[in-house]
C-alpha cells in the first residue's frame, strides 16, 4: 500500500496574532506543522508499521520547509516532497487540491490521508476537493481506520448523529480528526538521522503543469483583510458587605448594562 | 601456614584482578583530582562513618557498625602480627614490642577492641534476627559474614586467654613469648578480656589449654582467609572497595553531572551509543558502585517512590544492574581490548569490522526492558534523598538519567504524558505549550524593566516558565518583584527572550532538547553580559549555576531566598514577625540537596513567624521529595499512593497553619496535596517570596 500524506506548515495558533493594516504581523510569529496533519502523518507511521505500507508527503508552499518534513520523518515519513513556487503565494483550498492532484498522479497511491483541516484557515476544503478532482471515494472527519486488505479499508467518521462506519475501496481520499491518534514526538534518533535524508523540491514545472493550470492566477477565492479578534473585557469584582454589593450591582445592570 | 597463605592470596588476588579489569574495560571517568579533598572526604565518611553515626535515626545500627569498622581497623594490624608471628617467633610490627608504651597501649587497645566487637556482632544478630528492620533483606550471607566475624574475635580472644592460661597458670611449659617489660608489667595486666576468657577455660587443665591455643590459632587464620576471599563476591564488598568508592566521590557537585553529550557527532547515532542502554556505558565509578552496595536498604527507605508504593527499589535496582555487569565480565573485558584496537587514522573498513565485532560481545539485554523495568525507571524524582544517606557515597540519580537518555534519545521509549510538555518545550520554550510571546504577561503594569529595553542592570531576575506562566507561581513572581522595588535593587527580566532552561528535558534523559534551550539561552544571557541571576526557582538555579557552564555559561546565580537573606541583612527590607499560626517549611530538593541552601529560608521564616519554625520530620537533607522531580511534574503518577498526599499529610499531622516553600512545582504539588486531604482552608501553602512580601515594614 502506497499513502500519500499531506503537510502544511501554519503559524503557532498559540501564539497571538497582531493585525496591523489589514495585514497579519510576521514579526514574532513562528510556525509548526498543522496539529491535524500530524495525526495524518501518525496514521500513515502506524500504517507503515503495522501493514508495511510505503509512506510519502506532500507539503506545499511555506518557503523553507525543511524542518517540517525532517519532523515527519522523525515520525516514521520515508519520503518527502515540497511543492514551492512563486505563485502559489495566494493559494486557496482548490489550488492546494490541483496541485495534490498533480502530485498524486506523478506516484501511484493506493491512499491520500489529509488532516481534516488546517489550523491557520480552518477551511477544511482541500482533502474533499482533491477527492472530487481525482473522481475518487472520499470520507472525512475520520476517527479509526482499520485495513481490511490490499484494496479495501474500514473507517470510522464522526458524523452528525453518531460514529458512521464506512467500507472503502481503495484509492480512496480520506481526512483524519485529532481524535484518531496521539501523535509521536520526533524520535531523537530519528531527527538525526533524518538530517541526511533526501527531500524532493519541487515548483509547478518540475510538477509538470503551470499556475495557470492550477489556477494560480486567478484564486477563486482570496483573502481581503484580516481583523483582530475582540479580546473579552475583564470583569469587575465586587467586596465588602453583601447588601450594598447587591444594590451596586443592581444599578450598575439597570443603569449601565442596561438588561434590567 | 605458607601453603594457606598462598593459596587464600592467590584465589583472593585472582579474584580482585578480574573486578579490577572489569571495572577498567567500563567507560572512563575522571575522579583523580583534588586529591587532598578526596582524602579528606575518606576521613569524614569513612573513617569518620558520618552518615552511620550521624543519623539519629539510625544511631544504634550506625554505632554498631561503626565500632565493627573501627574494630576492623585496629584488629588489621593484630593480623599482620599474627602472620608475622607464624614465620618469626616473637613477631610484632615496628614500634609496637615490649620495649615500648605505644606497645602495651595497642595490645589493651586491640583487647578492649575485640571484646566491643564481639558485643556489636551479637547486637547486629540479634537485631537482624529479632527486631527485623524494614530496610534490611535478611540474606544468609549477612548471617554468615556476621558469624564470620564473631569467630575471628573468639578465637583471638581464646588464643590470648589460652596463652595467659598456659603462662601465668602452667608455668609456660613451651616458654611463649609474652611482653614483660618491667616498666608496663606483663602483657596481661593489660588485657582483661582476654584474661576473662583464658578463666572460662582454665578448668580444662594445660594439656586442654594448649590444644585450645594451636586450634584456635588456625581457626582465627582461616575464618580470616577464607573471608577475605569470600568479601568480594557479594555485599561485604565493600568491605574493600567503600573506602575507595568514597575517595572517587563527586566533589564540586552532589553527584556526577549529566554528560554533555555530543548529539553532532553522526556515529553516536548509527552506533546507538548515547545513554546507557546496555551495562557496558557505564562507566568505572559506575561499576564501583555497583561493587559496593552494601545492601544496607537505607536509600530506598528515604525515595519517595518507593514509600509511596511504586517499583523503584534502589537496592534492587543496584542489585539487577551488578548481577548484568558481573555476568558481562569476560564479554566486557574482550570488548574493551577490541576498542583499544580502533585505528586512529580512520581506516573506515577496519574501523567497521572491529566495531562489528564490539557490537557483538555488547549484552544481549537492554538494561531497561530486559534488566530494570520501565515503570522503575521512570519513577525516580530525581530528589537525592538516596544518595545523601548512602553511608559509601553512591549515585544512584545520574545512572537513572543515563538509563533516560538511552531510552529517550535511543530508543525512543518514553512516558506518553511528556510529548505534551517536550512539544510546548520545541515549540514555545516552555512545558505548558503557552505561545512564547505571552511569558512576560504577568510583569505587565508591574514596573518591571525588561533587558531589551535596559540591559545595564545589577541583576537579571530568571522568571523560569512557572513563574511565567502559571497563575499560582505568578503570583510568586509578583511578590518578589514587589522585594526587590522595595529594597530598590536594579533588575530586569529578559521577558519574551527567556525560554525553559531545560531542566526537566535533561531529567528525563532528552539530551537534546536541553541542549536546544541552554544553547538559546545562553546566547541571549551572553549578548546581555548577564553576570549575576536571581531566581525563584531551584530547577532554573541548579541548572543555570551548574550545567551552563557546560555550555559557555557562567553567571553567579542565587535562589531568591539566599538574596532575600541578604536583604534582609543589610537592612534592605525590615521583617515583621506578624505572620500568626504554626508555621513550617518544605525543603525542595533542587535547592537543599542540589545546593545546600537550607539556613537562609529557615532565618527568613524565623523573622517573619510569630510562633518560630515547626520542623517537619523530615526535612533539610533528609526533606521529602513533592514528586515534581525528574520531570515528574509532566507524568502521570498512577503507582502506589501519590507523593504529594504523603508529603502533605506529613505536614497536616504537624498542625501548622502555614506551609512555606521555595520552589513553584513543590508550590503546585503540596497545595494541590493539601486540596486532595480537603486541608487547603485550614493550612496555607505558600511560597516565601510572597510571605515576605506580606510580612515587610
Amino acid at each position: 500500500m502506497k499513502i500519500l500524506t499531506t503537510v502544511k506548515k501554519v503559524v503557532d495558533v498559540e501564539l497571538n496574532m497582531h493585525v496591523k493594516d489589514g495585514a497579519l504581523v510576521e514579526d514574532g510569529m513562528q510556525y509548526v506543522t498543522n496539529a491535524w496533519d500530524e495525526n495524518a502523518v501518525e496514521t500513515a507511521s502506524q500504517l507503515k508499521e503495522n501493514n508495511g505500507a510505503e509512506t510519502t508527503l506532500v507539503s506545499i508552499g511555506g518557503g523553507d520547509n525543511t524542518d517540517i518534513i525532517r519532523r515527519c520523518y522523525a515520525m516514521g515519513i520515508e519520503n518527502g516532497i515540497h511543492v514551492d513556487d512563486p505563485a502559489l503565494e495566494k493559494a486557496d483550498s482548490s489550488i492546494y487540491a490541483k496541485v495534490l492532484q498533480k502530485v498524486y498522479e506523478a506516484g501511484d497511491y493506493d491512499l491520500v490521508i489529509t488532516g481534516k483541516q488546517a489550523q491557520d484557515t480552518d477551511s477544511g476544503q482541500t482533502g474533499i476537493i482533491l477527492a472530487e478532482y481525482l473522481g475518487l471515494p472520499c470520507v472525512s472527519n475520520v476517527i479509526a481506520l482499520e485495513v481490511i486488505d490490499d484494496q479495501h479499508i474500514k473507517v470510522s467518521r464522526s458524523g452528525d448523529t453518531g460514529t458512521e462506519i464506512v467500507e472503502l475501496t481503495l484509492p480512496a481520499v480520506i481526512s483524519v480528526d485529532v481524535s484518531i491518534n496521539e501523535p509521536r514526538l520526533p524520535q531523537m534518533r530519528g531527527i538525526m538521522m533524518a538530517k541526511k535524508k533526501k527531500i524532493t523540491e519541487m515548483d509547478l514545472a518540475a510538477l509538470g503543469t503551470s499556475a495557470d493550470e492550477v489556477g494560480a492566477d486567478a484564486p477563486k477565492s482570496e483573502i481581503i483583510e484580516f481583523m483582530a479578534s475582540q479580546s473579552r473585557q475583564a470583569g469587575q469584582k465586587f467586596e465588602g458587605d453583601a447588601a450594598e454589593i447587591t444594590a451596586k450591582v443592581v444599578d450598575l445592570l439597570a443603569n449601565e448594562a442596561k438588561v434590567i | 601456614m605458607s601453603l594457606l597463605l598462598i593459596i587464600a592470596l592467590v584465589v583472593f588476588g585472582r579474584t580482585m584482578y578480574t573486578r579490577i579489569r572489569l571495572l577498567m574495560a567500563l567507560e572512563p571517568a575522571d575522579r583523580f583530582d583534588q586529591i587532598t579533598r578526596r582524602l579528606k572526604s575518606v576521613a569524614v565518611f569513612a573513617l569518620g562513618q558520618k552518615r552511620l553515626v550521624g543519623r539519629k535515626k539510625e544511631r544504634l545500627s550506625g554505632v554498631m557498625h561503626a565500632f565493627i569498622f573501627w574494630g576492623f581497623c585496629v584488629l588489621l594490624i593484630r593480623s599482620l602480627n599474627i602472620y608475622g608471628e607464624a614465620f618469626v617467633r616473637g613477631f610484632h610490627l615496628p614500634l609496637l614490642g615490649d620495649h615500648s608504651l605505644l606497645g602495651y597501649l595497642y595490645v589493651f587497645l586491640k583487647d578492649i577492641v575485640e571484646g566491643i566487637v564481639l558485643l556489636m556482632v551479637i547486637l547486629a544478630l540479634y537485631r537482624r534476627a529479632v527486631i527485623k528492620p524494614k530496610r534490611l533483606h535478611n540474606s544468609w550471607e549477612a548471617y554468615l559474614v556476621l558469624g564470620l566475624i564473631g569467630v575471628l574475635m573468639i578465637s583471638d580472644l581464646l588464643v590470648d586467654g589460652a596463652r595467659y592460661n598456659l603462662i601465668s597458670l602452667y608455668n609456660n611449659p613451651g616458654h611463649l613469648d609474652f611482653f614483660n617489660n618491667p616498666r608496663f608489667g606483663s602483657e596481661f595486666n593489660w588485657t582483661p578480656i582476654s584474661v576473662l576468657a583464658g578463666k572460662l577455660i582454665s578448668p580444662l587443665g594445660a594439656g586442654a589449654n594448649r590444644v585450645i591455643m594451636t586450634m584456635m590459632f588456625w581457626l582465627h587464620i582461616i575464618t580470616q582467609l577464607t573471608f577475605l576471599n569470600i568479601l568480594p563476591l557479594g555485599k561485604h564488598f565493600h568491605v574493600i572497595t567503600a573506602l575507595p568508592n568514597v575517595f572517587f566521590k563527586s566533589l564540586d557537585y552532589p553527584h556526577e553531572k549529566t554528560k554533555l553529550l555530543d548529539l553532532e557527532d553522526e556515529s553516536v547515532w548509527e552506533d546507538e551509543s548515547l545513554g546507557i542502554n546496555h551495562i557496558h556505558q557505564l562507566n568505572w565509578k559506575q561499576g564501583l558502585d555497583l561493587y559496593t552496595c552494601t545492601e544496607c536498604g537505607r536509600c530506598k527507605e528515604v525515595c519517595p517512590t518507593y514509600t509511596t508504593d511504586k517499583p523503584l527499589n534502589l537496592f534492587d535496582f543496584n542489585m539487577q544492574l551488578k548481577e548484568e555487569l558481573l555476568e558481562n565480565t569476560d564479554n566486557l573485558i574482550k570488548r574493551a581490548a577490541l576498542a583499544n584496537t580502533l585505528p586512529s587514522d580512520g581506516d573506515a573498513e577496519n574501523t567497521e569490522k572491529i566495531k562489528a565485532e564490539m557490537a557483538g560481545l555488547n549484552s544481549q539485554k537492554q538494561l531497561v526492558g530486559d534488566v530494570i523495568a520501565e515503570d522503575t525507571l521512570w519513577a525516580c524524582t530525581t530528589c537525592r534523598a538516596c544518595e545523601e544517606v548512602c553511608p559509601v557515597t553512591i549515585e544512584h540519580v545520574p545512572r537513572i538519567v543515563g538509563m533516560r537518555q538511552g531510552q529517550t534519545l535511543m530508543a525512543g521509549v518514553y512516558p506518553d504524558e511528556l510529548n505534551v510538555a517536550l512539544k510546548g518545550l520545541e515549540r514555545n520554550g516552555n512545558p505548558w505549550g503557552i505561545g512564547y510571546d505571552k511569558r512576560a504577561d504577568w510583569a505587565e503594569g508591574l514596573g518591571v524593566k525588561m533587558m531589551a529595553d535596559d540591559a545595564d542592570v545589577d541583576y537579571l531576575l530568571w522568571v523560569g516558565c512557572a513563574g511565567s506562566f502559571d497563575d499560582r507561581a505568578k503570583k510568586v513572581s509578583t511578590s518578589l518583584v514587589k522585594i526587590l522595588q522595595k529594597a530598590e535593587v536594579d533588575f530586569a527580566i529578559l521577558g519574551v527572550e527567556e525560554k525553559c532552561t531545560g531542566d526537566f528535558a535533561r531529567r528525563v534523559g532528552n539530551e537534546m532538547m536541553y541542549q536546544m534551550m541552554a544553547q538559546e539561552n545562553i546566547e541571549t544571557l551572553n549578548s546581555y553580559q548577564v553576570k549575576k541571576i536571581i531566581t525563584a526557582c531551584p530547577h532554573c538555579l541548579n541548572t543555570l549555576k551548574h550545567e551552563y557552564p557546560q555550555m559557555g555559561g557562567n553567571y553567579e546565580v542565587v535562589h531568591h531566598t539566599e538574596f532575600i537573606y541578604q536583604l534582609v541583612k543589610t537592612g534592605k527590607i525590615t521583617l515583621n514577625s506578624s505572620l500568626g499560626g504554626a508555621l513550617t517549611y518544605h525543603d525542595p530538593c533542587y535547592l537543599g540537596r542540589y545546593n545546600a541552601v537550607y539556613d537562609q529560608p529557615r532565618s527568613i521564616l524565623q523573622s517573619i513567624s510569630k510562633n518560630g519554625l515547626t520542623e517537619l520530620d523530615r526535612h533539610g537533607p533528609e526533606s521529602f521529595c513533592c514528586g515534581a522531580g525528574g520531570g515528574r511534574m509532566w507524568m502521570e503518577e498512577t503507582i502506589g499512593k501519590r507523593i504529594n498526599e504523603e508529603r502533605a499529610g506529613e505536614i497536616v499531622s504537624k498542625q501548622v497553619a502555614n506551609v512555606a516553600v521555595g520552589c513553584p512545582f513543590c508550590l503546585t504539588m503540596i497545595e494541590d496535596g493539601m486540596k486532595e486531604l480537603g486541608k487547603e482552608e485550614d493550612i496555607k501553602t505558600q511560597d516565601i517570596a510572597e510571605l515576605v512580601a506580606q510580612n515587610m515594614a
